[in-house]
This record gives structure tokens, sequence and C-alpha cells, in this order.
């Protein structure tokens, strides 16, 4: 018992010590959040196809198939990785802007020189299962940015599709 | 009531060495007690510094096992739990609150261990997957691997925090020695 209950005691000061220091740590941290953290609730619906009638609602984040991000891409538009900086190095899609997720609140400053409220902004990540390029697009969206297109099939279906890509 | 002075003054040698079994002498002996501790200290101090510092991606990590979705206890959880994994590696290599440090990566790996068990499950049941097979990064910080590994490290993990908890006394520690 008397094992126990001072295993208990040091629990608690190690519990105590390492939530603080994890506190601290978090609050001066580039990568630091809160915890009462909101993720921007827009929805994210298909894009309509060329000449469509209606177009979706306007609050609310496009996803875009490989025909119009190509053409995206063609025309020289605002193209955001939101992959990890050794995967933009290793291979992006031609003239792609890094800016990793997980990296938000470090790379966004350098990043936001190149954005623009009134033009679109078009994201991509790894492939169709991830969903970083759609949570960055969330983060956007609460800045302020409500032009926001994703591609879904990512850089996976990029590179898949033969379509050139970009090294350093 | 146990006062924390008395707690981390627990470095006695245990001159006579623990009674019982081969099995309880093997755990009790303070070399093998020193070995568990470097490896568990090596293991989550490691693994604390891959999250440290990257706790939305953790956060990700943890939604994976679809237990916690987003909200203030999931990202609590990304920003303290690499922190106590850290504050119980260095205790362990230290040699200060050391039935504490085990105590609490026990509780932790028995929690890790049932998140892992319910997650392969889940692979199982959904692609019909047979259990040698699945294969995950579990965001315990050392990349994907195969389900099976980390159900087995996961319980000697468990194990190595038992033997030092129940260790009667501790040596190669920095505690001070109590006197009297």
């Amino acid at each position: 018992m008397k094992r126990f209950k001072c295993a208990i005691s040091q629990a608690v000061v190690i519990a105590i010590v390492g939530a603080a220091a994890a506190f601290i740590f978090n609050a001066f941290s580039a990568n630091g959040i809160s915890p009462f953290r909101k993720i921007a609730d827009v929805p994210v619906v298909e894009d309509e196809p060329a000449g469509g009638e209606t177009g979706p609602a306007p609050e609310a984040i496009r996803a875009i198939d490989l025909d119009r991000f190509r053409e995206i891409v063609d025309s020289h538009g605002v193209v955001i990785d939101a992959r990890t900086a050794a995967d933009y190095r290793e291979g992006r899609v031609p003239g792609a802007i890094l800016l990793d997720y997980y990296e938000f609140r470090r790379s966004f400053d350098s990043v936001a020189p190149y954005l623009d409220f009134e033009n679109e902004i078009t994201i991509y990540c790894s492939g169709p299962v991830c969903e970083d390029s759609e949570l960055l697009a969330r983060e956007l969206f609460a800045r302020g940015y409500t032009k926001l297109l994703v591609f879904k099939g990512g850089f996976e279906a990029w590179e898949e599709a033969g379509m050139p890509v970009e090294r350093e | 009531m146990m006062g924390i002075r008395e707690c981390l003054f627990e470095n006695e040698p245990a001159a006579t060495g623990p009674r019982g079994s081969r099995l309880a002498a093997f755990a009790g002996n303070q070399r093998v007690i020193l070995i568990f501790r470097i490896v568990l200290a090596a293991v989550f101090i490691y693994a604390a510094l891959q999250k440290i510092g990257k706790p939305l991606m953790f956060a990700d990590e943890i939604r994976m096992y679809q237990v916690l979705d987003r909200g203030p206890l999931l990202y609590v959880v990304a920003i303290v739990l690499p922190w106590m994994e850290l504050c119980c590696g260095i205790s362990l290599l230290a040699g200060l609150f050391m039935r504490g440090a085990a105590l609490v990566l026990a509780v932790l790996n028995a929690v890790f261990l049932a998140m892992i068990t319910w997650r392969t499950i889940g692979v199982m049941s959904a692609g019909g997957t047979p259990l040698m097979k699945v294969y995950f990064d579990c965001g315990c910080g050392f990349g994907a691997t195969y389900a099976w590994k980390k159900l087995i490290e996961d319980s000697l993990f468990i194990l190595m925090a038992a033997a030092i908890y129940f260790s009667p006394a501790f040596a190669f520690t920095l505690a001070p020695r109590r006197k009297g």
C-alpha cells in the first residue's frame, strides 16, 4: 500500500510537470495549437463542370478533377502543396508553393504574399486518401480566403497521369 | 500520507536481494532493472522527441483510432502526451520518481495496447486482412509497422514497467541516500 501511495504521488508530480512543460512549450512553439481551435465548418462540394449553369454555394471549398487542375497549373494559377518539405523537394506540381499543413503557423507568413483574397487558391496533398489539403483549405478559409479549390487526386494522381513534375 | 520527499529517496540498494521465485529474483536484480530502465527511457524519450512540437500531426494520428474526434480533449492529449513520455523517460534514466514513472508508463502502454488492438480488429474486419498482415502507423513515433509487432512491443514495455514498479529497491540513481 505504501508503495502504491508513493507511486501515485510520484505519478501526480510527473503528470503536473509534464503538463506544465507541454503547455509552456506549446505557447511559445511556432507550431503550437490552441486546444480550443476550431476547424472552419465549410462544406467541400464537387466543382461544376465547365459551362454548368449553377455553380456551387459561394461559401464552399470546391473539389476539382485532374483536367481542371491541369488548366490551373498551365495558366500559372496559385497552387499550394500541403505536404511536407521533404515530399515537396522530392517532386511537386510545377509552380506549386510549399505550405505544410502541420507547419502552418511557422510557414504561413512566408506564403501569404503569394496569396490573394480575390483569386482562386488550389491545394493538393499526397493522394486521394490524405486530408491535409482539405484541412489546409479550412485553415485558409478561417483566415478569409474564400476562393479555395482542392485537387483530391493529389500528387499521386498527378504523377500517375504522367504530368510534369518539378524537382530540386 | 506518504510525503514526496520520502518517496523521492527510494534508492536503498537491495542488499539481500528479493526473495521468492527465480523469476522474482531475476526481475529484482538491479542490473536487469537498470537495463529495463534504459530501454524504456530510450524508447519513450525518442518517441516523445518525434512528436513534441508537432501537435497537429500527432492529433491527426490519434484521430485515426476513431476514439477521439477533433475537440479540446484530442488537442490536449496531442500536446501533453509526448511530454509525459519524455518526463517518464528522464525519470527512469535519472532514477528519480521511478515507481511513479513506471506506473504512468504501464498505464499508458495498457491504453496504447487497447487502442492498437481495437484498430487492428477494425482493419481485420473491414478488409478481411489477416492479423499478421495488418500494417499501419500507430502514431507512436516510429513510423508504420506490423500491428502484431506493436502489440508484442507494448506488452513487453508493460512487463518492464511492472518489474521496475515492483522492484524492492533501486540502485544506480541520482537520488541522495536517505539517512537513518
